[in-house]
Formats: structure tokens, C-alpha cells, sequence
């Protein structure tokens, strides 16, 4: 009889610390923003999209032969003047995994993961990314609202 | 003469009722979307209107223009007047509901409506047996949950109805039970006469804090939180079980009219609890202070802080507690709540006979 008495008590005492928690809850700021409206700003270590500074790239394709999935795909072309240029550099994003592992191993720091976390497209032509145009991903940064 | 009056006067109060149980039941869903946001961290809706508060008008609007799916082999009629059977008694309940003290003009004199000074009662009809009527209509919401059950041919439906039953039965005894302390205090069961015994020394006595009616509130509340059919006692409706429960072959303004029923009952046990545990329309009366007279409005205002204070309390257990199982929301009912009720009326009718 007593353990049934003292098992209700427990029981009402621990509905009492629940509430006390989702009370507290209530009262704090939350934590999810209005999305399209607001956007929140990434850390500094983000892995978004793949970025390219032309001028620190060496063409050494380090990052092409070690992109686990093959979305980096270079084409380098020898000039007038003997000296090697960058032809193509696309990124296919449709297979990129987000791994940094292109970041990590270029000698120069020229490829680096932005802080674009918006990777959705109506057009899967879309998805690949020419590397070296100018403002590639100016579109991609803030997409239109439809 | 008088027999169009009445039936204007008919017209006119009931008009009134019907857009007020619209209005809060699209208040207390807005209410219920930010509560239960706010506990999550959460902002709820935000784009209708300031802080979303024109919402519920946007799913009322929503829900009016969706097509209304028959599916196949349904109990045609059974299935057809189920949201009427869950809707009709908790607007029917309103009658008994004391919103405020009754109060006259005495200057206005109307001819043939009101020869000497206009009395307005704040309280549809006062019957001798209000708080009866009330628990014996909201009983009958239960039938429109089991025919909606039954006739939507969908083993889940049943599976609801069936629980839905299960779980009034069990959970109205303790509930008649606590309300039967409050009604031996009184020795009456007109709501207007339960709250006018709670009035004097400034809220002192108010039946909540009495030691045995305060457990006569507990056990009501727990009760009534399974008697609307709210988590932590909404097997009826258990998403993760049974898809929706009883109106999962619903839509449209069928569906419509089974949430506002849900929250119209929601209105009804708080305002019940308001009246008869928190001393219904009485309050400080801070105008009497101020201006040397209280206003008429005071008492209206009193009463529906109670009441979505009540409101918001049950939104706090929703929000809160996960869903029992079937069998320990039955055995709760029985095993710990009506002999704890029993005992309490027990010791309610000794300490009024010593």
C-alpha cells in the first residue's frame, strides 16, 4: 500500500520537473529564424559550394585525382608561349559529396569551399558549374524568390 | 407579439454564441500553434498578420474551399451526421456558461422588450441544473466520435472510435465525481448560485483553495484534459497509431467542424473549471477602488483570463507529457482516480456533517 501511495507521488513529482523544463522553454528566445526572410550567416569552417581563384590555381589536378566522387573535371592547354593555361575547370555539383577534401590537399589554397549553402536548381543543367566565370555564383548567393 | 420577440431575441443571443465559439475556437487554435511552438524553440506562424494571428482565418478560408472526399463504403448517413453529433452539444453547453455577473440598466426603458430597466443575466438561461446539463450534453460528443468511427469503413476509424468510448466511460465517473464536492459545498447546481458562493474576501474563497476541493481540481483536470480527448490521453487520435484516429476519412469542412468541436469542448471544461473551482466572473474589483463603481465589463474580463488560463494550462500537459497506452490510461481512471475521488467525496461529506 505505501509503495503503491509512494509511486503516484514519484510519478506526480516527476510530471512536475516536466513541466518545469517546457515552462523554461517557453520563456527562452527561440532558436529557428524566418527563413527565406532571414538567413542565418555560416561558420567559418562551412563546407558549402566549391569555389575557384583563378589566379593562385598551378593546374597540379590534385584536387581532380582526389575527389572521391569525380565532380571536378580540368582541362589544361599548353599556350603560344610554352606556358600551361586553364581551359576548363567545371564542377559538377550533382555529385559532389561536400567532403573538402579538394580544399585540403591544394598546395596553394586556390580551391576552397564557399559558405553557399542553397544547392537546389530547377535545371540540372544548372548544376554544373563553370569554375572560371566571373560571378558564377551571384544567382547562387541570393536565388531569386519565386 | 411577444412570441416574434422571444424568437428575436432567440436569434440574436444565439447569433451572438455562435460567433463568439467561432472566434475562440480560432483564437485557442492560433493559441495552441504558438504555445506549442514557443516550448519547442520554435516561432509558429509568423506570416498572416501580426505574429500569424490571421491564421486560423487562412485554414478556416482553406479548409472551406477543399473538396469533400466520400470515400467508398461508408455508413452514408452515419458517416454524414457524425460532425454534426460532435459539434451540436458543445455549442448546446454554451447555454449554461455564466460569463458574468447579471447587471441592469435602470434608466433604459423599452417599451414592450423592457418596461422597467433592461436586465441583462450575462448567462443564456440559468437553469436549477446547470452544471447536470452541461456534463450530460458534452457526454454526447463521444456518439459523434464513435459514429465517425463506424461509418468511415477504415479499421483505423473504429480503432479510434473504439478507444474514444473506452476512455469517456472510464474517465466520467471521476469527473462527475470531483464536480459532486463542489456541488455538496454549494447545495445548488445553477452555475450562477455556484459562483456567487465563491464571491466576498477578495478570492479568498474561491473553492480551489479549499485542501479537498483542490484535489477535486486535479483530478478534474486530469480528467477533463481525457474527456477532450488531449495528449496525454489522445489515444483516440494517436498520430503515430492510428494515421488521424476517428476523422482520418474526413476532409474539408467536415474535418473543419470536428476541430472546432475539439476546441469548443477545450473552452467548455476550462470555463466549467473557471466557474466552478476558480470563482467563475468574480475578481478584485480594481475599478471599485478607482472610480468608486465597478464596470460592467470587470466580471466578462475576469472570467476569460480563468479561462484561457485553464486553456493554457491543458496546452502545458499537451506540450509536455508523451501519450499513455491504453491500458494505463484505463487503469489510471480506475485504479487511482476514482478512489481517489470517492475518498474525497467521503471526506468532503463528513467535514460538512460534523
Amino acid at each position: 500500500m505505501m509503495n503503491y501511495i509512494a509511486s503516484i507521488l514519484v510519478g506526480a513529482w516527476s510530471l512536475v520537473k516536466g513541466l518545469r523544463v517546457t515552462i523554461g522553454n517557453m520563456c527562452r528566445r527561440a532558436v529557428t529564424v524566418q527563413y527565406p526572410r532571414q538567413k542565418l550567416e555560416m561558420e567559418e569552417r562551412y563546407r558549402g559550394l566549391v569555389d575557384l581563384r583563378r589566379e593562385d590555381c598551378i593546374m597540379c589536378l590534385q584536387c581532380a585525382k582526389t575527389c572521391p566522387t569525380g565532380c571536378l573535371s580540368i582541362t589544361v592547354k599548353t599556350g603560344e608561349d610554352k606556358k600551361r593555361v586553364l581551359e576548363t575547370f567545371t564542377y559538377n555539383m550533382e555529385y559532389c559529396c561536400f567532403c573538402g577534401f579538394c580544399e585540403q590537399v591544394c598546395p596553394k589554397s586556390a580551391i576552397r569551399m564557399s559558405k553557399i549553402y542553397e544547392v537546389t536548381a530547377y535545371d540540372r543543367n544548372r548544376l554544373k558549374i563553370d569554375l572560371l566565370k566571373e560571378g558564377k555564383y551571384d544567382e547562387w548567393a541570393n536565388p531569386p524568390t519565386e | 407579439m411577444a412570441t416574434l420577440l422571444d424568437l428575436i431575441i432567440m436569434l440574436v443571443v444565439g447569433g451572438i454564441i455562435l460567433g463568439f465559439i467561432a472566434g475562440s475556437a480560432m483564437f485557442v487554435i492560433w493559441l495552441e500553434r504558438k504555445v506549442s511552438a514557443h516550448i519547442q524553440s520554435r516561432l509558429g506562424p509568423m506570416r498572416v498578420g501580426w505574429h500569424g494571428w490571421l491564421q486560423s482565418v487562412a485554414d478556416a478560408i482553406k479548409l472551406l474551399l477543399k473538396e469533400d472526399i466520400r470515400p467508398k463504403g461508408v455508413d452514408t448517413w452515419v458517416w454524414w451526421a457524425a460532425p454534426f453529433f460532435a459539434t451540436v452539444p458543445s455549442v448546446m453547453a454554451f447555454i449554461c456558461i455564466p460569463f458574468g455577473k447579471p447587471f441592469e440598466i435602470r434608466g433604459l426603458q423599452i417599451p414592450v422588450i423592457a418596461p422597467d430597466g433592461l436586465r441583462i443575466p450575462m448567462i443564456v438561461s440559468d437553469l436549477n441544473v446547470g452544471i447536470l446539463y452541461i456534463l450530460s450534453v458534452t457526454s454526447v460528443c463521444v456518439l459523434g466520435i464513435f459514429m465517425a468511427g463506424w461509418g468511415s469503413n477504415n479499421k483505423y476509424s473504429l480503432l479510434g472510435g473504439f478507444r474514444s468510448g473506452a476512455q469517456i466511460v472510464s474517465y466520467e465517473v471521476p469527473l462527475v465525481l470531483s464536480v459532486i464536492t463542489v456541488v455538496m459545498y454549494v447545495g445548488s447546481l445553477s452555475m450562477q448560485t455556484i459562483v456567487e458562493a465563491q464571491g466576498d474576501w477578495y478570492g479568498l474563497k474561491w473553492f480551489v483553495l479549499r485542501p479537498n476541493l483542490a484535489l477535486a481540481f486535479i483530478v478534474y483536470l486530469i480528467a477533463a484534459t481525457a474527456e477532450t480527448n488531449r495528449t496525454p490521453f489522445d489515444i483516440p487520435e494517436a498520430e503515430s497509431e492510428l494515421v488521424a484516429g476517428f476523422h482520418t476519412e474526413y476532409s474539408g469542412m467536415k474535418f473543419a467542424m470536428f476541430f472546432v468541436a475539439e476546441y469548443t469542448n477545450v473552452f467548455i471544461v476550462s470555463a466549467v473549471a473557471a466557474t466552478l473551482f476558480l470563482g467563475g466572473w468574480q475578481g478584485p474589483p480594481i475599478f471599485q477602488f478607482i472610480l468608486g463603481y465597478d464596470l460592467p465589463f470587470m466580471p466578462v474580463f475576469w472570467f476569460l483570463l480563468k479561462v484561457y488560463f485553464v486553456i493554457f494550462l491543458l496546452m502545458w500537459f499537451r506540450w509536455t507529457f508523451p501519450r499513455v497506452r491504453v491500458d494505463q490510461l484505463t487503469g489510471f481512471a480506475w485504479k487511482v482516480l476514482t478512489p481517489v475521488s470517492f475518498a474525497n467525496l467521503a471526506f468532503t461529506g463528513w467535514w460538512l456533517l460534523r
